[in-house]
């Protein structure tokens, strides 16, 4: 029996390593070395709750492993294997290390038993991923990054917020079904929604992902809303609101996608389309729906990265990322493979029958038809055909083939296929995206309830064809109008970057003036009250010197002036100026030992005078 | 090579039109699952409702100048 260890702390024990291998060749072999390592940890890790921490009297659990744990444990690792050699030629150490903390955090949360493991490796991994953005190295990569590690900031102190409230109301730690009511499952909602990029809290998911790096998108697509598709799979089955935020989300994706010239950004707002099913799988909360769930969320991330290294390919050898720069330039001559297995990816997303989408999505689909909720089925069958137009159709037309716009010129652009080791990572992907689909059995047999779906009958195959091959249709008609148009589409980003905007102009201009006159105002008094301190004796008369020219000042203003009278306000100018020179002196203004006696006795008497009358 | 496209494209969706005639689901749950054909309808139907319903969207309300955050 193979002592099995921790997924989680293999990826971190692997981050740690990696940057001590000098060796390149050898820095490769490990790199692939440690996803194999933990998939065969997975394989010998037996069913069960073990890896028990005693911490300030709680109970920290590493491992509560049971079948649904132990699905998305399976796919987090095979998609850290192919990321990883997708990623193979990057030199840049620091993005392996980020990549892998990212890995192994994720898989922390997959295993974590008390929700005080899970809240810490939640923490680690939002901190990790930022690096995939901000290795990007430019501005845009470090200001969506700057506001991705916000958005996972707030969400975060809600959680925290959630469970400190949680633990104190229940005085338990466990990770498990949460009843939703009162503040401590609400804020422990917004922590999980927030990182499955549900509306209104999706933003920073369609604002990041494009930003990262080419490798890096390809990991970050995988394990943030995933893993939090699983949190609330084992926190919120069967809360209603759930069902209702997946379907509007599952929509909300698909309007974006048609508005986005940004290749990668139109692939991340169906990522928030495909995590809608997901979440309205969770909410439907039955043992198909949950299965359904499980099932999309693996197969999702198999094409999703899929389709993510596609169009990263794409980006890193033309270093274009926009529709209208990309289509009418033939690209289907230069990257023929890079375009076919693309596809793949894409008609798995679109749930063409034989790809792995078919078998998982119409699970879901399925479940909401066995409950009869017909807006919630209608919905859904919606996205599938949004999801079909843009990721099958209007990505690959515009990027590999396109027509210009009438007037445009065309340069000729310089592509060929990607480095091998990105073809072999999309190779790896579209294999497993087709054999999933072609025998569900696999992927059945892991879901957490046993399975009672088939997805090949004959009606839900011609069905799903008629849907798809019409779809086509009129994208047909539609295939001039659906170019890139060279805009943004505001998002709920808008609610913090603009006024984010207008509070730093806020900062900067009206406080700042406020701050240095006041400063201003302050440091004049200082100045004239320590002018007058010097000889604080001659205050009575140069206050009345003061006010007497000033008084003369004004009446001659108002009045005029005398030409003989011009001599005498000169004269009392400079003597006023003379006596504000005078500094104090003590042998000038020594006074007599009396006087401070007779001055002692006076403030005497005043004092009994009081005291007197106040006893009284 | 459109030309061909296009015809095993219309070979293709008449074929599933016309299974879908006699394939019918075994336990529908909603009524429109028993029009034939509806799927075909819904797709070709639904597809013109998102481009068209989220272009106006886009065109009226959402799409802005790419340097819309930068000044």
């Amino acid at each position: 029996m193979i002592d099995t260890q921790p997924p989680a702390f293999i990826f971190i024990a692997g981050a740690i390593l990696l940057p001590l291998l000098r060796e390149r060749r050898l820095r490769r072999v490990f790199q692939l070395l440690i996803p194999v390592i933990a998939f065969i940890d997975l394989l010998y890790m037996p069913e069960g709750t073990y890896w028990i921490y005693n911490f300030l009297g709680y109970e920290l659990i590493l491992g509560r492993v049971d079948k649904l744990s132990m699905c998305f444990g399976y796919v987090f690792v095979i998609m850290a294997f192919l990321g990883m050699v997708y990623a193979l030629h990057i030199r840049d150490t620091g993005q392996h290390v980020a990549a892998f903390l990212y890995m192994g955090s994720t898989l922390g949360v997959t295993f974590a038993g008390d929700i005080f493991t899970l809240f810490v490796f939640w923490e680690i991994m939002a901190i990790s991923s930022v690096f995939l953005i901000w290795y990007q190295r430019d501005i845009a990569a470090l200001d969506a990054g700057f506001r991705y590690i916000m958005v996972h900031i707030f969400g975060g102190c809600s959680l925290l917020a959630g469970i400190i409230i949680y633990v104190s109301n229940t005085g338990s730690t466990h990770f498990g079904f949460i009843e939703y009511g009162g503040l401590a499952s609400q804020f422990i909602l917004v922590g999980f929604i927030i990182n499955a990029a549900v509306p209104p809290f999706h933003a920073w998911l369609s604002d990041a992902y494009p930003e990262a790096t080419v490798t890096g998108s390809v990991f970050l697509t995988a394990f943030t809303t995933k893993s939090a598709v699983y949190v609330l799979l084992r926190t919120f089955p069967g809360l209603e609101l759930l069902v209702w935020l997946g379907a509007i989300m599952a929509i909300y994706g698909v309007v974006y996608a048609v508005l986005e010239n940004d290749i990668r950004r139109l692939l991340a707002y169906h990522i928030i389309s495909q995590v809608g099913y997901m979440v309205c799988g969770v909410g439907l909360g039955t043992e198909m729906a949950m299965n359904g769930t499980t099932a999309h969320a693996f197969c999702h991330i198999l094409y999703k990265a899929l389709l993510f290294m596609g169009v990263a390919a794409v980006i890193q050898v033309t270093g274009r990322r926009k529709l209208t720069e990309l289509q009418g330039r033939n690209l289907y001559k230069k990257m023929p493979v890079t375009l076919s297995l693309y596809m793949i990816g894409a008609f798995s997303i679109s749930a063409v029958p034989l790809f792995n989408g078919f078998v998982s999505k119409t699970m879901v689909v399925a479940a909401a038809g066995e409950l009869h909720r017909p807006i919630i089925h209608l919905l859904l069958h919606l996205a599938s055909i949004g999801t079909f137009l843009h990721t099958g159709l209007k990505l690959p037309y515009g990027t590999w083939f396109g027509r210009v716009p009438e007037g445009e010129k065309v340069e000729e652009i310089e592509a060929s296929e990607p480095p091998l080791n990105m073809l072999i990572a999309m190779g790896m992907a579209a294999f497993l995206c087709i054999f999933t689909g072609i025998y569900p059995k696999i992927l059945y047999n892991i879901l957490p309830y046993s399975v009672h779906y088939h997805p090949y009958t004959t009606f839900n195959v011609v069905a799903m064809m008629q849907l798809l091959l019409l779809t086509a249709g009129a994208f047909w008609l539609y295939i001039d109008k659906l170019g890139g148009e060279a805009t943004i589409s505001v998002d709920t980003d808008w609610f913090y970057r603009k006024p984010g905007m207008l509070f730093l102009w806020f900062v900067g201009h009206p406080l700042q003036n406020l701050r240095s006159g006041l400063q201003h105002l302050l440091s004049r008094t200082v100045a004239s009250v320590a002018s007058l301190s010097k000889n604080p004796i001659l205050l009575p008369e140069i206050a009345t010197r003061y006010i007497h020219l000033r008084i003369i000042n004004r009446l001659y203003h108002i009045f005029g002036l005398a030409e003989d009278k011009v001599e005498e306000l000169k004269e009392l100018e400079s003597r006023y100026a003379a006596i504000r020179k005078i500094t104090y002196d003590k042998d000038v203004y020594r006074r007599p030992i009396g006087f401070g006696v007779l001055l002692a006795i006076v403030l005497l008497f005043l004092y009994g005078l009081i005291y007197f009358f106040t006893l009284r | 090579m459109a030309k061909t496209l296009k015809y095993i494209f219309l070979i293709c969706a008449g074929l599933s039109i016309l299974l879908g005639l006699f394939f019918r689901p075994e336990h529908p749950h909603f009524w429109w699952e028993k029009i034939p054909a509806f799927d075909a309808i819904f797709g070709f139907l639904g597809c013109i409702l998102i481009v068209v319903g989220s272009k106006a969207l886009g065109h009226h309300w959402l799409q802005k100048d790419e340097d819309y955050y930068s000044d």
